[in-house]
């Protein structure tokens, strides 16, 4: 592999990785604070992006469709903890589980009723529609830098949020010890309901950000909620430092394995997930 | 007793004899009577599950691993055009999916809760990928299996794997079978200890056993008797494709298991029958099946609080 | 328009031919279709493309069916290869299906073929190409309305050699119908002196491209072929043309590349080329008057779906007229299929001895939102049908 292949494909690795820890970083939050794993996350990514579809449909501008897209979402994340989480929250995890899956079909079925099943485009925003030259064949997308961009500030916000706040005081404090928050007259519902609405809004926001770069299509959600898992779970449940490390790293592993090995480049998350649960079984930050 | 549970003897008197019936009233249409025979296939399969995540308290999502492996090890034993016994080769691919299990379960059982539910999902991925990635075994689109087994012992022939309706009957025996095992084995001593690790490990340990090796014991039995269910499902059309080894048909398995009742094994059979029966009367009539499907499924969480036998056993059940 | 009441007409049809004393004709039994096709999922969109195009061609004939009626069943396979022996012997078992239509995906193919080969009934392939079903598992009661894996990238190769590539990176889908389009380009184009640098094949279905499309600007070949359909064809060719190598590396694909894909693919589609049985803008009587119709009676365009399955549709009709309603004799159903020229919109075609198409592949390229249609790059292309040994 020549010099400028292999930085090119670091940057490639490091841009996909950027994107897995936007849409991550709200499984793990939810996880780490609520104790919820939810299987619907995936489906969240799916409905930010139809919605950036359909708002930019009517309205033309990406700009626009995009806070609205992330507002809904918001509502949507509110209306689901009220309506349905909240009430199993002193049943099994497996229960919460097959809430959530019984919520993927309903995002699914509502999906193909909603906005059909071909596959669907947006374009990039004409302010970031241009490119960056890399070599004398290859260019990089402006937007795909913005993206990145967009994903490093992200994780300084939430960085900011949870370590300079109080509201991040809260969420570190509900995720050691929720008895105790509640003793202290928290009103640890709300935390809990504000805790999930963003990190469901996360995902649609990764969503949105990935529209003009993917296709919108069915089962889109299903195919990143895996990959989502076992970001999280190398990082270690709860930890948004340990989502953005393991983020990058899945993301270059991703991206070199298939052009290095690439018969066995499908397994590769895999394996490195396996090796390392099997040295540091909580993952790499766990809480 | 065996079945100590009024609900549970009331279900199997109510299931096994109407299963034992229904065929010889479904004799002229053979779908349905194959039909059952897949969901009783995949209900042995959530039952294996079910001991291991119910009774066991060790959450797996790669158990479909096992469901496929099943069919291809199947597949790689036996010669492509000759009939083979179907008991010597079930000892075989149940032999070598212990095997597999054993050395995955020393590997898997050393983490618990959420990283051991990941790190199964990851074994069953990679299980997954190569066979789904590799043209030697069919790859993306499968493999057929031209030459069904004949079920002869000492030289009797019992059943034709080609007849649906002894296929039928094979698979109920098994069916029925495999919750007698199940049974057997949580009241026997050994199931007692299991018991007593999922409810308090540090104590049982303070006891002197061996918890690893007692829940290395339940993962390779569990497994085994997955890859025997997904063997008979090879067995049925003669075909096997790597979508069996997928996390979706691990978490479809997980769903039946806890819809039915987590632990109680019959649960499993339960929750099999109801996802199914309500897949394929949904499917039937409507296009946007899977919109009810989801609501029910929902629905169903939310009142049954310890899934459907959960729920029989509170109506059921004499108060002590 | 018909499953609701289908279940419904089927106890209804059943009950009365059950109280009817005087024995019952067969032309007042209807025609039972069986349509196993994805309605819900990644595949969804063809699944019902297909649908309608079968039942426009239906009704549109309706007056040449010598009263017989047609009784549609219809089930989603959700795509899943697994689900294919069991939807198939519902089919065949319990329905008696005289035709079953499907599938979309070539996993759900071979399960199918594994149950209805040989049986009574007629299966017909609206799309799925997989070599194997008019290849090694070609059968006297299977017959394919659409193309096989081959055909639409063998005439590429030609292609290629007259523009002068002589080095070519190929990629696709690590998947049956991905292998055997780039086997079938590489086939001609190496007969011809071409060479393929690279094959690249990127795990089912992932749609990261990046790395390989770095690889593939670091190879500098002379142009790439590729084969990609639906969500994965609208990803390839956008981030093709984001990374810039759109203008400086010739873009060549098997038509579904840009079959269904062209809005979503916007601007990035432009100046791809492609070879298919079929393309929207082909100028002839048939092909307009049918996309006005199905237009009309589906508010949105045709697609090479919709054709296939309305050729589904044409085949069964032709069948009828010409045997008079009486389909009960399957081996002259059979000999009446086998020999029928369908006069459809892609232009005339009829059947090889392994029940493929015999059709013109034409070459094709993106201009201002629709695939143009250059020349005919193969006439009357028949695919080897390599181990059938009908």
């Amino acid at each position: 592999m020549t010099t400028s292949l292999f930085f090119v494909q670091l940057i490639n690795g490091l841009q996909y990785g950027l994107l897995l820890f936007l849409i991550a970083s709200g499984l793990t939050l939810v996880f780490g604070v609520m104790g919820i794993l939810n299987l619907a996350h995936g489906s969240m990514f799916m409905v930010g992006a139809y919605l950036a579809w359909y708002f930019f449909e009517h309205t033309g501008s990406f700009g626009i469709s995009a806070l609205i897209s992330a507002a809904i979402a918001l509502l949507i994340g509110i209306a689901i903890e009220r309506g349905l989480i909240r009430h199993l929250y002193r049943r099994n995890h497996l229960d919460q589980v097959l809430l959530t899956i019984g919520m993927i079909f309903v995002f699914n079925a509502l999906q193909s009723l909603l906005w059909g099943n071909d596959p669907l485009g947006v374009p990039v925003p004409q302010a970031l529609s241009g490119a960056v030259p890399l070599n004398d064949v290859l260019e990089y997308p402006v937007y795909r830098i913005f993206v990145a961009l967009l994903c490093i500030a992200i994780a300084f916000v939430m960085y900011y949020m949870i370590n300079k706040t109080r509201l991040g005081m809260l969420i570190r404090a509900g995720e050691s010890n929720r008895e105790m928050v509640e003793c202290l007259g928290i009103d640890i519902r709300r935390l809990y309901t504000i805790v999930f609405a963003i990190g469901v809004m996360l995902a649609a926001v990764a969503g949105v950000a990935s529209a003009p770069m993917s296709s919108i299509m069915p089962g889109m959600g299903e195919h990143v909620l895996i990959t989502c898992f076992v970001v999280v779970v190398i990082g270690g449940m709860g930890s948004i430092k340990g989502a953005f490390v393991a983020a990058l790293l899945v993301g270059l592993v991703d991206t070199f394995s298939s052009v290095l090995v690439p018969q066995i480049s499908s397994m590769m998350i895999y394996i490195l997930m396996a090796f390392i649960l099997l040295i540091k079984p909580q993952g790499l930050f766990s809480s | 007793m065996l079945f100590n549970k009024r609900t549970e003897r009331i279900f199997i008197w109510v299931f096994f004899p109407l299963a034992l019936l229904l065929p010889l009233f479904l004799e002229q249409n053979t779908f349905y009577v194959s039909k059952l025979t897949s969901i009783m296939i995949f209900a042995l399969f959530v039952m294996s599950l079910d001991y291991l995540v119910g009774r066991c308290g060790l959450i797996t999502l790669g158990h479909a691993m096992f469901y496929g492996l099943g069919g291809y090890l199947f597949w790689m034993l036996a010669p492509e055009y000759t009939e083979v016994n179907f008991w010597v080769y079930t000892f075989y691919v149940c032999m070598i999916a212990a095997a597999i299990a054993l050395v995955i379960g020393f590997l898997v059982l050393r983490t618990s809760g959420i990283y051991m539910i990941m790190i199964t999902l990851a074994f069953a991925q990679m299980a997954f990928y190569f066979f789904s990635d590799s043209i030697e075994f069919g790859g993306n689109d499968g493999l057929f299996i031209y030459m069904k087994p004949e079920t002869s012992i000492f030289g009797l022939s019992l059943f034709d794997l080609d007849n649906p309706i002894h296929f039928y009957y094979l698979c109920l025996l098994s069916l029925f079978n495999t919750l007698v095992f199940f049974k057997l084995l949580i009241r026997s001593r050994f199931g007692r200890v299991v018991d007593a690790i999922h409810q308090n490990p540090g104590r049982t340990t303070a006891l002197g056993y061996n918890i690893f090796m007692f829940r290395l014991m339940s993962y390779v039995i569990a497994s085994a008797l997955g890859a025997y269910a997904g063997y008979l499902f090879t067995l049925q059309y003669g075909f096997v494709n790597p979508s069996m080894l997928a996390w979706t048909t691990s978490g479809s398995a997980l769903v039946m298991s806890i819809l039915g009742g987590m632990g109680s094994i019959y649960g499993a059979i339960l929750g099999t029958f109801v996802y199914e029966g309500l897949h394929y009367g949904l499917e039937h009539m409507t296009e946007h099946w899977m919109l009810f499907m989801g609501i029910l499924i929902i629905a169903m969480v939310m009142v049954f609080k310890n899934g459907i036998a959960g729920y029989l056993e509170k109506l059921l059940e004499k108060r002590s | 328009m018909f499953k609701t009441n289908t279940l419904r007409t089927a106890v209804a049809a059943g009950l009365a031919t059950l109280t009817l004393s005087t024995p019952v004709l067969a032309s007042d039994e209807p025609v039972k279709v069986g349509i196993m096709l994805p309605f819900s999922g990644v595949y969804a969109a063809l699944g019902d493309a297909t649908r309608n195009g079968l039942k426009m061609a239906l009704q549109e004939k309706a007056s040449e069916l010598h009263g017989r009626k047609i009784e549609f069943i219809e089930i989603d396979t959700e795509a899943r290869p697994e689900r294919a022996p069991e939807i198939a012997s519902s089919l065949l078992d319990r329905s008696k299906a005289d035709f079953i239509i499907g599938p979309v995906h070539s996993g759900v193919a071979m399960g199918m073929l594994k149950v209805l080969r040989g049986k009574d009934t007629v299966m017909i392939v609206p799309n799925a190409g997989a070599g194997p079903v008019t290849g090694p598992l070609c059968a006297p009661n299977v017959f394919r309305t659409s193309f096989s894996s081959w055909q639409p990238s063998y005439p590429m190769g030609k292609v290629a050699l007259d523009k002068g590539y002589k080095n070519v990176v190929t990629m696709s889908w690590n998947y049956g119908m991905g292998r055997e389009s780039l086997d079938a380009f590489e086939e001609s184009f190496t007969a011809g002196g071409g060479t393929i640098v690279k094959q690249m094949l990127v795990p089912f279905p992932q749609t990261e491209f990046q790395s390989y499309l770095s690889e593939i600007a670091s190879l500098k070949p002379d142009a790439v072929f590729v084969f990609f359909a639906g969500g994965g064809a609208v990803k390839f060719v956008k981030d093709y043309d984001a990374l810039g190598l759109k203008g400086k590396i010739p873009l060549l694909g098997s038509g579904f590349l840009t079959e269904g894909t062209i809005e979503a693919q916007g601007a990035a589609a432009e100046g791809v080329m492609t070879t298919l049985h079929y393309a929207d803008t082909l100028d002839n009587d048939l092909n307009n008057r049918f996309r006005a119709s199905y237009k009309e009676q589906f508010g949105k365009p045709s697609d090479l779906y919709a054709v296939q399955g309305y050729d589904t549709g044409l085949l069964i009709a032709n069948a009828l007229n010409q045997l008079k309603g009486d389909i009960s004799d399957r081996d002259a159903l059979i000999n009446t299929m086998a020999n029928t020229t369908i006069n459809s919109p892609r232009g005339d075609f009829t059947f090889s001895k392994a029940h493929n198409p015999v059709q013109n592949i034409y070459l094709r390229t993106v201009e201002n939102g629709e695939n143009k249609v250059i020349e005919i790059a193969s006439p009357m292309l028949e695919d080897p049908a390599r181990g059938c040994k009908l």
